[in-house]
């Protein structure tokens, strides 16, 4: 089974829009990783470190069956990823096309299962209740899904 | 100084119905309440209705978790209930997890975090849920009191009113110097009596409210915690004192009976044994008071309400136009392991909807019986508080219970509670001359002058008609076998209580 597609698109637009932000404002950061660490202060403030460990835990051993690339990659004890760093290669934005994903599946996988247990557990309304503390509305606009942009 | 120059403080929505009533009005704001009670009774689910009732943008909410069930799964479960807004998060509402402080730190730390997050956002609502699971040494129940006074003391002056949750037992309530420092504090109780669940709320205590003591059953249900207050929600209501307005029955023997029918707001009792009458007396008393222009309400547990108005229909008798017209509502109380105060709420509630004059409950026994077994042993003192509450207000209130026939003794209740009732009528069966024939007789009729005459009647196509003439020529009738006397000096009059006129 893999990532629900409506989770795959989030998951592109927070990774996009994190890409962008390094481009134009921050050093360099693998994208999936600025998500990821967005994700785990938030939700390690809201649930609890443990909670959010034992949610990416899940994630990740999903997303390996999806990703060959992720085999290295682990969640350590405070919900931080290790390993996904040195193989995650950057979001290309210039490849931000619809239809496919662009560089760094895996990652694009790992956030969509995270995203989806959220779902799962919380439902819609709650987990872009969430989200919407840390990233802003615009990324949460249809429009600017792949389905928006394929529309 | 003056009454005017105290301090006014403003009394808070609880969200939870019937639970405003309880507390006295509301809670009052910045409070610092504690919710104890046992794992699975309900104190996250009255936090949370709280929250959601009071949290705003500009004064969130904060609610701290602590150990044990993690924010999401606990939000999994809450955003089941009807009053789980889900926009108020996290403008209005922030969840934050304090389980790493608690597990790395000691109880300063706790407090500190809490005082940088109540700094910054400024709350109304503070939840701490759950405290207790803070003290991870056994040792330390001190440390926990004097983190409960300076969190008290900080939320307090932050104007916040404050919520801590804590799993206590029973036997914890005694003595405990925690609960001394708190201004509320709330007991949530759930027991298993033979097959049934009983939940109970008790304010144990509640600074400056003057908020109605005793148990008082709750119910979870997926509105979240409806609570259902000793006094019916009637206490502030103004009390109409008794007025002169009869009653009738649609009866006119019956209502000579009656010196001239029953007295408005009075508690009227029909006592017999099966097939009597009873509730063809009821139908009858419901169907005149509409007549009048005197809505009704009617709370069947034997029949359904179809039944009960094809039956009222056999003795010419309308029972559904009034109910399409909104002047009698005919309640169906069947379900199981209702609580008494809960049936008498959905009475209540009927009434008030309506506008009810006159009350049927038909019938006790059958009342008794829809109750969870638990609450039958509340079932008399719980009557009588909705007796009083309603009959306080001006409602007529007409029960009507089975009691066993019984040729060695005259009862009227099998529940002893005619000392609730104003007005008692008792039918009975009589064996005379080979026949088994109906008699009533007016038993009581508090402050009035009611008929001692035993009458004789019959249950027709037209309802209870009461024959011509007062049995004069038998002796020990209401043993059901009376002696045949040569006495016939019958009379169409009813005879009145000795020494009193009859007022026409």
């Amino acid at each position: 089974m893999t990532a629900a597609p409506g989770m795959r698109d989030l998951a592109h637009r927070l990774l996009t829009y994190e890409a962008v932000a390094a481009k134009t404002s921050e050093p360099a950061e693998s994208a999936t990783l600025r998500v990821y660490e967005k994700l785990r202060q938030s939700l390690s403030a809201f649930a609890g470190v443990a909670a959010f460990e034992s949610l990416a835990f899940r994630a990740l051993t999903q997303a390996k069956s999806e990703a060959s690339g992720l085999w290295a990659v682990q969640v350590a004890a405070d919900g931080s990823l290790r390993g996904l760093g040195e193989s995650e290669p950057q979001i290309d934005i210039d490849k931000d096309l619809p239809g496919g994903f662009p560089a760094g599946e895996g990652g694009i996988i790992l956030i969509a299962r995270l995203l989806g247990l959220l779902h799962i557990f919380l439902g819609e309304a709650l987990t872009a209740s969430l989200l919407r503390v840390t990233w802003p509305v615009e990324v949460f606009d249809d429009r600017n899904s792949a389905h928006g942009r394929n529309a | 100084m003056s009454t005017q120059e105290k301090v006014k403080i403003n009394k808070l929505p609880t969200g939870v119905p019937g639970l405003d009533e309880i507390v006295g009005g509301g809670l009052p704001e910045f409070s610092f309440n504690i919710i104890a009670g046992a794992p699975g009774s309900g104190k996250t689910t009255l936090a949370h209705q709280f929250v959601f009732a009071n949290a705003t943008p500009e004064r969130p909410a904060l609610y701290f978790t602590v150990l044990g069930e993690s924010a999401i799964k606990m939000l999994r479960y809450q955003q089941q209930y009807t009053f789980f807004d889900p926009a108020k998060l996290p403008d209005s509402i922030r969840f934050i997890n304090l389980s790493q402080v608690v597990l790395e730190k000691d109880l300063g730390a706790v407090l500190e975090e809490i005082t940088k997050e109540v700094e910054k956002a400024n709350p109304a609502v503070v939840v701490v849920d759950s405290f207790r699971t803070m003290v991870r040494k056994p040792q330390s129940e001190m440390d926990l009191q004097t983190f409960i006074q300076r969190l008290a003391l900080f939320l307090a002056s932050w104007q916040a009113t404050t919520f801590l949750i804590g799993e206590y037992a029973e036997e914890e309530l005694r003595d405990n110097p925690i609960f001394t420092v708190a201004d509320g504090l709330f007991w949530l109780r759930q027991t298993a009596e033979r097959n049934s669940i009983v939940r109970k709320l008790q304010i144990i205590k509640l600074r400056g409210q003057d908020s109605v003591p005793g148990l008082h059953t709750f119910r979870i249900t997926n509105a979240g915690i409806q609570a259902f207050s000793r006094t019916f929600g009637l206490t502030a209501r103004k009390r109409n004192p008794p007025g002169n307005r009869r009653l009738s029955f649609g009866i006119p023997e019956l209502d000579k009976m009656l010196d001239g029918g029953v007295r408005e707001g009075d508690s009227v009792l029909i006592a017999g044994s099966s097939g009597t009458g009873k509730s063809v007396l009821a139908t009858q008393f419901i169907a005149e008071g509409i007549h009048h222009g005197e809505p009704g309400i009617v709370a069947v547990f034997e029949e359904r309400p179809e039944a009960y108005a094809d039956r009222a229909a056999s003795l010419g008798l309308d029972l559904e136009t009034p109910q399409k017209e909104g002047k009698l509502t005919i309640l169906y109380l069947r379900p199981l392991d209702l609580s008494v105060d809960e049936t008498m709420q959905s009475i209540l509630d009927a009434v008030q909807k309506i506008g009810a004059r006159r009350l049927v409950i038909d019938s006790l026994a059958g009342f008794e019986m829809a109750l969870s077994p638990g609450f039958r042993a509340d079932f008399r003192e719980s009557l009588y508080r909705m007796i009083f509450a309603l009959t306080g207000i001006g409602v007529t209130i007409l029960s009507t219970v089975e009691v066993d026939e019984s040729f060695t003794e005259f009862p009227f209740s099998t529940y002893s509670i005619s000392f609730l009732c104003d007005d008692i009528l008792r039918l009975r069966y009589v064996s005379i001359d080979g026949q088994l024939r109906k008699i009533m007789v007016v038993i009581k009729m508090r402050g009035g002058n009611h008929a001692k005459d035993i009458r004789e009647y019959e249950i027709t196509s037209k309802g209870v008609v009461i024959l011509g003439k007062r049995l004069t020529n038998y002796q020990s009738l209401i043993s059901g076998i009376p002696i045949h006397s040569d006495r016939s000096d019958s009379t169409d009059e009813p005879l009145l209580d000795a020494g009193i006129e009859h007022k026409t």
